[in-house]
């Protein structure tokens, strides 16, 4: 025989070849002849039950607030617009980072939190077995196909009709340069048809905070701050097309709001002229210069430095 | 369509791959820019296998059908493929099983009465009759065994007949019951190319005086490759044809039923063994892992006895009957398409992990002759236009090659390895010195005949059947190797497979091209 292994050897070997807790990968020269993995919906409703609801609210409170408090300074606005609010509505933010969902979650009231669900792509969030199960448990996550279609949003639907709320980026991923992406549609068509409330958040600060690519907060507790707008209600026939705009428009003028005051910002948005959140034309190395310049912070400076 | 095969280069995202080592298997990793050739996908099996052999039957090609070449009085004699097909022996029902019930009945129906079969195993020892019962089946092995149901004797004088001399001057010699029959009903199982054809009663009804002429060194350096039958191409073939047209000018009627299997090789548990490394399921991950603890914690017995009982799943994908040649012409067809990849240029080094089981060790212990016959013979071979290696090239297989013969079934490549090979491991000077003896020894003879024992000659031909390789590498190595067996056949044994490339880099360079040939299950190489 060649040189014997242990058996541990052996575990940790396969192990490695094939990648166990991170995505399967396919050999290059292997791509066109391997059929991609058979369909296999990971099950989440496991994780809405009284049971898991109360895991993931002291997961939330007691690990995840705790660690992004720590590693970050996180405001938060507007929550008042909540108030008299009645479920399920759909929560849509601008994605940036990793940090959005968990942001969004540890800072809703607990009677909101403890009915939402995000929707989470699932050839990202749930393709291996500790991811998904995480995503599931921690954010009540349910896996939607990026694709769109009908098949994509039947999860979502039959939460919806559940009574639950949904966290959803309509912009499908996290932005590349820290600007935001065009909305896809689906968003707005599954609002137009649930004839539900859309509850537009800016989450500023995120991306400079934990940008696409880094497992762990910037050092140095970047300020975050997320703000809650006023619900959009889907118009009596309005197309997907027009609330998909209203929808980037709300958020924008949140930024705007955050970035000036919510008079000055109240008063272009009226005049239509509310600075675009698309970024600026040129190069990609511009436009990350730009979104990745820090955010100011709010209130007096540290004491010491 | 199945997925074809094709040729994977290893990259950075490659998991280790199998290999197999005798009755072991291992992950090995492979140098970055390896070439890996690996079979296609199973073909789909035929559902409804006997509606295909009655169609099949009826349907014949270059022949009438079947059922109006059976007459009332006439001789019947019905030849079946051996003990070495398939590999592993596949599970119940055996395809053979099948065709022969076909066959029965219809000679039944047609009021045959004078019918003999026989095992068509030439050389090859006798099967037993739990052996030929797992291979025809009940009904058969009651009806007919063991009066008309019969291991071919080849030096049964009074059973054999000089049918005629080839141009050649190869003498034609075969079974005389079969000789003498009004027609002779060939059940072929055609796993590689080189089987079937012209090979099946020419060959397997022969005698020693007749396989002599085209089982011998110089053939064997003129088959290149003996897995490409097209004419020029393989001398083996070419002998059998002239042969097969011996037979045919003497007015012997032969009706040949060919079968093609899938390469669904290992059954469950072992299933993992059929599929490409990065296709495993975790599942399979843990089967392999906890097969391989299992299998390397067992005793050597038990172990032996486990791979042994494996029984293939494999699928019929293909049944042809009627005249020799348009049937083979057929099954070739339908075995390169489960077979064949196209491979483009020749490696300096070419890998083989030799399996548990060749054709000559079912139910047996594979010695070291074999492991030369199976890995530089057969494994080598399995290639069209050339080989995979370039000339001076280095074979690295992997294997144990313990020193262990099986007493009753190989008793003469005992006396081969420790008498023949320890003067010369050249193939022409150990034809010409040596082959006579063996092949004529009464006692050897004795053996063959009346217990379980492969023909004295037979370790000839295994050594033979890699003289082509032997004569074509600059190296041979074997990973993991046991040194004196490895030594006695002018190899040289590695401890690890880094060790043997190290080796190799003697012979090949320190940056080396390499292909390792993924087999089993059954691939052939087209190589331009």
């Amino acid at each position: 025989m060649g040189a014997k292994r242990s058996f541990l050897d052996e575990v940790r070997e396969v192990a490695r070849g094939w990648n166990w807790g991170r995505r399967p990968v396919v050999p290059r020269s292997a791509v066109d002849t391997t059929p991609p993995p058979p369909r296999f919906e990971f099950p989440t409703d496991w994780a809405r039950t009284p049971l898991g609801r109360a895991a993931r609210t002291a997961i939330l409170l007691g690990i995840m607030r705790p660690i992004v408090w720590n590693e970050t300074a996180p405001e938060v606005y507007g929550l008042e617009h909540l108030e008299g609010l009645k479920g399920p509505v759909m929560f849509i933010s601008n994605h940036t980072s990793h940090l959005d969902a968990t942001l969004i979650l540890t800072t809703l009231p607990q009677r909101w939190r403890d009915r939402t669900a995000t929707a989470a792509a699932k050839d990202y969030f749930f393709d291996v077995w500790w991811r998904s199960g995480f995503t599931a448990l921690v954010y009540g996550g349910f896996p939607i196909e990026r694709g769109g279609g009908e098949r994509a949003t039947r999860k979502a639907k039959q939460l919806i009709r559940e009574g639950w709320s949904l966290i959803v980026f309509p912009e499908g991923t996290r932005s590349p340069d820290g600007w935001m992406q065009r909305f896809r549609h689906g968003t707005a068509r599954l609002a137009i048809e649930m004839r539900m409330p859309v509850v537009p958040i800016a989450i500023i600060g995120a991306y400079q905070a934990m940008p696409r690519g880094r497992p762990w907060p910037k050092p140095g507790r970047p300020p975050i701050r997320v703000r809650y707008g006023e619900p959009l209600y889907p118009a009596e026939g309005e197309s997907h097309q027009e609330l998909s705009l209203r929808m980037q428009q709300a958020i924008a003028a949140l930024f705007d709001e955050d970035r000036t005051s919510w008079w000055e910002a109240r008063r272009r948005a009226a005049r239509g002229e509310t600075p675009k959140l698309s970024g600026p034309a040129g190069p990609t190395w511009l436009r990350m210069w730009e979104s990745s310049r820090p955010v100011k912070r709010r209130g007096k400076p540290p004491a010491w430095r | 369509m199945a997925r074809p095969g094709f040729v994977l280069e290893v990259d950075e995202r490659t998991p280790p791959l199998l290999v197999h080592e005798g009755e072991g298997f291992r992950l090995e990793r492979f140098p970055l820019g390896t070439r890996v050739v690996y079979p296609p996908d199973p073909l789909p099996r035929i559902r409804d296998v006997r509606g295909a052999i009655r169609h099949a039957l009826a349907n014949p090609h270059g022949s009438e059908p079947l059922e109006a070449l059976l007459k009332p009085g006439m001789r019947l004699t019905i030849a079946i493929d051996d003990i070495s097909l398939p590999l592993p022996p596949m599970q119940a029902p055996d395809i053979r099983q099948l065709v022969l019930e076909e066959v029965i009945e219809l000679a039944a129906r047609k009021g045959v009465e004078d019918l003999k079969l026989y095992m068509a195993n030439s050389l090859h020892r006798r099967m037993t009759g739990a052996e030929i019962k797992h291979a025809v089946g009940e009904r058969v092995y009651r009806s007919f065994y063991p009066h008309d149901l019969k291991n071919h004797d080849a030096e049964d004088r009074d059973n054999l007949l000089l049918v005629g001399t080839t141009e050649k001057g190869e003498e034609v010699e075969i079974n005389k019951r079969a000789a003498t029959s009004d027609l002779i009903v060939y059940v072929n199982i055609n796993l590689v190319p080189m089987d079937g054809g012209h090979k099946s009663v020419p060959v397997g009804l022969a005698s020693y005086r007749s396989v002599r002429h085209h089982h011998n060194v110089h053939t064997m350096l003129h088959s290149r490759s003996y897995m490409d039958p097209r004419e020029g191409r393989s001398a083996i073939h070419d002998s059998c044809r002239r042969m097969g047209k011996v037979l045919e000018d003497a007015g012997i009627r032969i009706f040949t039923i060919e079968t093609t299997l899938n390469n669904e090789t290992f059954p469950e548990p072992f299933g993992f063994m059929n599929k490409r490394e990065w296709e495993w399921s975790t599942a399979e991950q843990a089967t392999y892992l906890a097969a391989k603890k299992l299998n390397d914690l067992s005793p050597p017995a038990v172990r032996h006895q486990v791979w042994m009982r494996m029984r293939s799943p494999v699928g019929v994908t293909g049944i042809n009957a009627g005249a020799t040649d348009p049937v083979h012409e057929r099954t070739l067809a339908r075995l390169h398409e489960q077979q064949l990849v196209p491979v483009e240029g020749q490696s300096d080094v070419v890998v083989f992990g030799i399996p548990y089981v060749g054709p000559y060790n079912v139910n047996s212990i594979m010695n070291p002759i074999l492991v030369h016959c199976l890995g530089l013979g057969y494994l080598f071979n399995m290639y069209r236009n050339k080989p995979l290696v370039r000339p001076g090239g280095v074979a690295i297989m992997f294997h144990p090659v313990p020193w262990e013969f099986h007493q009753v079934h190989h008793p003469s490549y005992v006396d081969f390895f420790e008498e023949v090979l320890a003067e010369t491991t050249d193939p022409a000077t150990i034809e010409s010195k040596f082959e006579e003896r063996y092949a004529t020894d009464p006692w050897y003879i004795h053996l063959y005949r009346t217990s379980y024992a492969y023909h004295g000659v037979h370790p000839f031909y295994m050594w033979y059947w890699g003289a082509h390789a032997l004569d074509y590498l600059g190296d041979v190595i074997v990973v993991g190797g046991n040194r004196r067996s490895c030594e006695r056949m002018g190899y040289r044994a590695a401890t690890t497979f880094k060790d043997a490339l190290e080796m190799a880099s003697e012979t090949v360079g320190r940056s080396p091209s390499i292909t390792y040939f993924h087999m089993p299950p059954f691939v052939l190489a087209d190589v331009t």
